[in-house]
């Protein structure tokens, strides 16, 4: 599953630098030796250990055996738009994330961070989710969150992350 | 987590509490090569480009809103100064048809308004131009969504006297024309000095002459934010960190704007152009400059020190914007319209704002006198003078500024019009009445100053 977002990830640096219209083969060609070349790297880094890597672009383009490439560590430096950060505030009941999950789930998105706390029966919960092969479209989901979040009288919003990362780092 | 609860907090209130919003994504689209030597066929070239070029700027745009969270509120598209691609104008008529020709494919592509039914006379004024001027009252009149403009002064060549009082009468025949809507053709037209090419917000958006084929300039707006962070900020903080937390604020609003302008030019297969980070007031409560000026420490905006406070204001806004962005452009500062800002209407009908404090605010500012409701027995004479001043503030001192002023037909000081929507209510506001007829009938050019002469 790793391997198979990182391919997707390559690809889409690959296409970001050459332009939509670039030759299909030449862009496959460039992604498998870019694969091939950092595959024991992206392996090892696959686990739960976040390696610290350069910026993101320079992993790519430089000698990539010798870069602890991260294309995950990448991206998120740059804030994502294939992020999207959901974020749950209310009063607490049980089954909120369950069933936040629930629609993520649904619209194939795996979640990449989670942080959720009660303070005096106030929920608030912010999930980092990835939505790099969602199956429904941003206003799809938004509209399943704002009529769940009816149902269980809170409030829950979804931006994509690179909002946050434009607003918040420098 | 990589971002803080608090910084999650902080967008997600901005977004949904207090107004963030960008306020346009405005298509700058160049209409040069669409003049023709037939007004028929220049009107529909004009059409056809509009359509090509804006066909997915709405949707496009929608979703874009919709994935990043934040409400994109306008879609409007600027065009090419319509005096300067009039092929085959030759009446004023003409100029009318190329008029509804615009403002037809703007509904058919489904933006709010189209700017740039404009004219840049500062200096001299050719033969088509002048029929352009007089085809100003019809053709906003008689549209929807066009907006038009003129520029009658810049720092270089001076004040263009004559224009100045044509403008005095386009304004008061264009109420006349509207007289059972409040006089709401003039909410669309707007007099300069020193126009911006790339400006995206209305009514003074235009594409001009030095800009490329087509570019996403984007509006961002966010008085709510400024002024819920201003009151929440302890009584006795010094003015210089007041400037800090409006600095940092309006850096995040800005990165938040470049972020859609950037999104919508890469999906419409667009350069980006610019950022124009400006506060501009809504209607809705909070979302006011007003309040903002309150904010640093007065009963009243108008009250005295509100020039200073705006200054700093303006200033803070500009400097957090540049740092956020290296594409800011147009206005970039606080607007005063005063009809849309809630906080203003109330100064107006207290007593403690008037058009003479206006007038002041509008040296430190980012525009100038803006949505201004006066009797409609005002002379056409006296409206053109309070554009003088507006002009000479804006020519002395390097800025851009302007003038939106809407005699409203049959009414008098104190009365109440209703413009709707983002144009909110305006009140009539006392004006001057010592009479200027004779300096305005005088006509010619005031010259440029001496600091124009910078080579």
């Amino acid at each position: 599953m790793a391997n198979e977002e990182l391919i997707y990830r390559i690809t889409r640096a690959v296409y970001g630098r050459l332009g939509a219209g670039a030759d299909e083969r030449t862009v496959e060609g460039l992604v498998t030796d870019i694969y091939r070349a950092i595959e024991p790297v992206a392996v090892a880094a696959s686990g739960t250990t976040r390696a610290e890597s350069g910026r993101a672009g320079d992993g790519l383009q430089s000698d990539a055996g010798a870069v602890p490439l991260s294309a995950a560590t990448a991206s998120r430096e740059e804030g994502s738009a294939e992020r999207m950060v959901i974020s749950v505030f209310g009063v607490d009941r049980p089954g909120i994330v369950a069933a936040v999950a629930q629609i993520l789930a649904e619209a194939e998105c795996s979640i990449a961070d989670i942080n959720q706390t009660v303070v005096q029966g106030k929920f608030a919960m912010v999930l980092i989710a990835n939505s790099a092969r969602a199956r429904q479209s941003a206003a799809e989901l938004k509209e399943r969150f704002r009529r769940e979040g009816e149902r269980l009288g809170v409030r829950i919003y979804a931006q994509r992350e690179d909002l946050f990362n434009a607003m918040h780092r420098i | 987590m990589e971002y803080t609860q608090a910084e999650i907090l902080q967008t997600v209130r901005m977004t949904e509490m207090e107004h963030l919003d960008v306020r346009t994504v405005t298509l700058g689209l160049s209409l040069r090569d669409c003049a023709c030597a037939s007004i028929e066929e220049t009107a529909a070239r004009i059409g056809e480009k509009i359509e090509r070029t804006a066909a997915r700027l709405v949707t496009t745009v929608d979703e874009i809103g919709d994935e990043i969270g934040l409400r994109i509120a306008n879609k409007r598209i600027s065009i090419t100064p319509v005096s300067l691609i009039a092929g085959g104008a030759h009446s004023v008529g003409d100029y009318v048809t190329l008029a509804h020709a615009i403002d037809e494919a703007a509904k058919r592509v489904g933006v709010d308004f189209v700017g740039g039914y404009s004219a840049l006379v500062h200096k001299g004024i050719t033969r088509g131009e002048s029929l352009f001027l007089d085809s100003i009252p019809e053709a906003l009149a008689t549209t929807e969504r066009l907006c038009a403009s003129v520029n009658a002064a810049t720092t270089r060549a001076g004040i263009n006297m004559d224009v100045v009082r044509r403008v005095g009468e386009i304004i008061k025949d264009a109420a006349e024309r509207t007289r059972d809507r409040g006089g709401i053709a003039c909410a669309k037209f707007v007099c300069f000095a020193n126009a911006v090419e790339d400006n995206p917000f209305m009514a003074g958006a235009f594409h001009g002459v030095g800009e490329g084929e087509a570019v996403i300039n984007v509006g961002v707006s966010g008085p709510g934010v400024v002024n819920h962070a201003l009151r929440h900020a302890p009584k006795d903080l010094p003015l210089h960190e007041m400037a800090e937390l409006i600095k940092k604020l309006s850096f995040k609003l800005a990165r938040a704007g470049e972020l859609v302008g950037r999104e919508a030019a890469r999906r419409l297969g667009l350069q980006f152009g610019i950022i124009d980070l400006s506060l501009a007031p809504t209607p809705v409560l909070g979302d006011s400059v007003g309040e903002i000026i309150e904010a640093f420490g007065f009963e009243r905006a108008g009250a005295p020190g509100t020039t200073a406070a705006l200054a700093l204001l303006t200033d803070a806004v500009k400097k957090g914007g540049a740092m956020a962005s290296s594409a800011v452009g147009g206005m970039s500062g606080a607007f005063i319209p005063v009809s849309e800002d809630a906080a203003m209407i109330d100064a107006v009908r207290v007593g403690a704002l008037t058009i003479e404090k206006l007038e002041a605010w509008t040296s430190v500012c980012s525009v100038g006198l803006d949505m201004v409701a006066v009797p409609g027995s005002t002379p056409a004479e006296t409206i053109a003078a309070i554009i003088a001043d507006e002009m000479a503030i804006g020519v002395v001192n390097h800025k851009t500024t302007a003038v939106r002023i809407i005699p409203v037909p049959g009414r008098e000081v104190g009365d109440i019009v209703e413009f709707g929507g983002l144009l909110g209510s305006a009140l009539v506001m006392p004006v001057n009445g010592f009479a200027c007829a004779d300096f305005i009938r005088r006509g010619g050019r005031i010259p440029a100053p001496i600091h124009s002469l910078r080579n």
